[in-house]
């Protein structure tokens, strides 16, 4: 069994062809990074797994249970939205700009979705946030507001909202763009230890050291197309595209 | 030179007045409130059925004054003949309306309301977009979002200029004496008549509701501190 199957994504806005079809599979324990100049359309791939941009067209399958799309008044797609709402708890995702909820504390946002969306006990969702707010190294802030904490500590606050649900796939937007770079480290610090613990995970980043030594696949998006994908290691160590090579050679230095 | 004796002489009907004044506030505040919040939501849909008509009702109600307002629940009414054969039927419904208390009040209680969902709805607004994206994402319901998420930051973000509100609101109350009430206002009025003293008679009034908006901008300042902490520079290192 697969966690995520993402199958033919079309997406435009407009005349603008921002994906025009775009699969991937993930297995358990697969992290995959996706990478490519901005504008590639990766983060609305990303957005598009868990509907918070509609596609246009194609398949979204979690753990077996694949979204039914119908048919509006207007001919558009829609998901049916009980079926989603659920679906969605499977697939948790970290924000480039964290998008803790400003008037909680960093306790309360761990606990929020447990609580009302997951429906298990306070006492069950409080364990569950000293657990994963011990393993992003922050229980002891927990009485503290996100805006009193560093970008870093947020996107780990963040990270550890995200594991409270118990996900079967992680899905990180650009984790650490939004970082001053010496905050980056602690986060993918927490992300590659995320990994080794055989979390599934696809990743959109421009970590191209993240990307080449914890994910064990990489996808090179290019103008809404994947141009290039397979072993993380090769890929970058023999590129065959064009793109790819001028993408390589302009990121890393 | 101010005769104080006028005020202690008269400083029960003052005592009186501020009740009745405290009264009339409070509760159009409250019912205010109460009413706003629902229609706050529906001010910001984006269904043309919902949003149109509180369009319509704060436009009207925040575009008239309040005193115009009171004057037609008041007089304005019971020129009609319906008004008047509901109060020969003893309708204890419209009977409300012969009230002044009755009519000051839900005068005061639709005009706060239009006010404060103005205040709400752009405080809904307001709220950073990435926070909604994170709810839908966590897979929480429309109606889980809106309770969790958006009231609670919306209603926070809106205590200081709804701290204004309530203060236009207790000095605007001072046209309840026009509707034959005796409020702080009132109660001045009828001293100024009694003693022909108005300096005295309105300057203690004055006062009287100066003290008010005292106690009133400091019970915002508590509010702000205990649901606006998440706003505020941390006061000392949260780590300990």
């Amino acid at each position: 069994m697969y966690p995520l199957i993402v199958d033919d994504i079309h997406k435009s806005y407009g005349d603008h062809d921002v994906l025009k079809g775009v699969s991937l599979k993930a297995a358990k324990g697969d992290v995959i990074s996706m990478i490519g100049s901005s504008g590639s359309g990766k983060s609305t791939f990303l957005r598009c797994i868990n509907f918070l941009e509609k596609p246009n067209k194609g398949n979204i399958i979690v753990e077996d249970e694949k979204i039914v799309l119908k048919a509006d008044r207007t001919g558009a797609l829609q998901p049916d939205a009980v079926q989603l709402q659920r679906l969605r708890t499977r697939l948790a995702m970290v924000f480039q700009h964290f998008n803790l909820w400003a008037h909680m504390t960093v306790l309360e946002n761990v606990i929020e979705a447990p609580i009302h969306v997951l429906k298990i006990s306070k006492a069950d969702a409080m364990v569950r946030a000293e657990r994963y707010l011990e393993r992003v190294g922050l229980w002891k802030f927990r009485n503290s507001y996100p805006a009193h904490l560093s970008g870093g500590q947020q996107q780990r606050v963040a990270i550890a909202r995200a594991l409270a649900m118990e996900p079967s796939v992680l899905l990180f937007d650009e984790p650490t763009s939004a970082l001053d770079p010496e905050l980056v480290g602690e986060v993918l610090k927490v992300m590659k230890g995320l990994a080794e613990e055989g979390r599934t995970m696809v990743v959109v980043t421009h970590e191209m050291g993240f990307a080449r030594e914890v994910s064990t696949h990489l996808i090179f998006l290019h103008q809404g197309r994947i141009e290039e994908e397979g072993v993380p290691r090769e890929v970058f160590s023999a590129p065959k595209s064009e793109r790819l090579q001028q993408f390589l050679s302009g990121n890393l230095k | 030179m101010f005769e104080f004796e006028i005020i202690t002489e008269n400083f029960s009907s003052y005592l009186d007045g501020m009740w009745l004044t405290a009264q009339l506030v409070g509760i159009a505040l409250a019912a205010g409130l109460v009413m706003a919040v629902p229609l706050a939501v529906m001010r910001v849909s984006n269904n043309p059925f919902l949003y149109r008509p509180v369009w319509l009702y704060t436009y009207f109600f925040r575009g008239t004054p309040m005193l115009i307002q009171l004057l037609v629940v008041y007089y304005g009414l019971a020129q009609f003949q319906w008004m008047q054969d509901a109060w020969e039927a003893q309708s204890p419904f419209w009977l409300l309306f012969r009230e002044p208390f009755f009519c000051a009040l839900l005068a005061f209680a639709v005009n706060t309301c239009a006010y404060t969902v103005e205040i709400l709805a752009g405080s809904i607004r307001s709220i950073p977009h990435g926070e909604i994206e994170a709810a839908q994402a966590m897979g929480m319901t429309p109606f889980t979002r809106l309770r969790r998420i958006t009231l609670p930051s919306a209603l926070r973000r809106s205590i200081p200029a709804y701290s204004n509100e309530v203060i236009f609101m207790l000095q605007g109350s001072a046209i309840a004496s026009a509707v034959t009430l005796v409020d702080i206002t009132g109660a001045a009025r009828d001293v100024y008549s009694r003693h022909f003293a108005p300096f005295e008679a309105f300057v203690f009034a004055g006062l009287i509701y100066l003290l008010m908006t005292f106690a009133i901008v400091g019970l915002f300042r508590l509010a702000e501190q205990r649901w606006l902490a998440h706003l505020m520079p941390r006061k000392t290192q949260a780590a300990h």
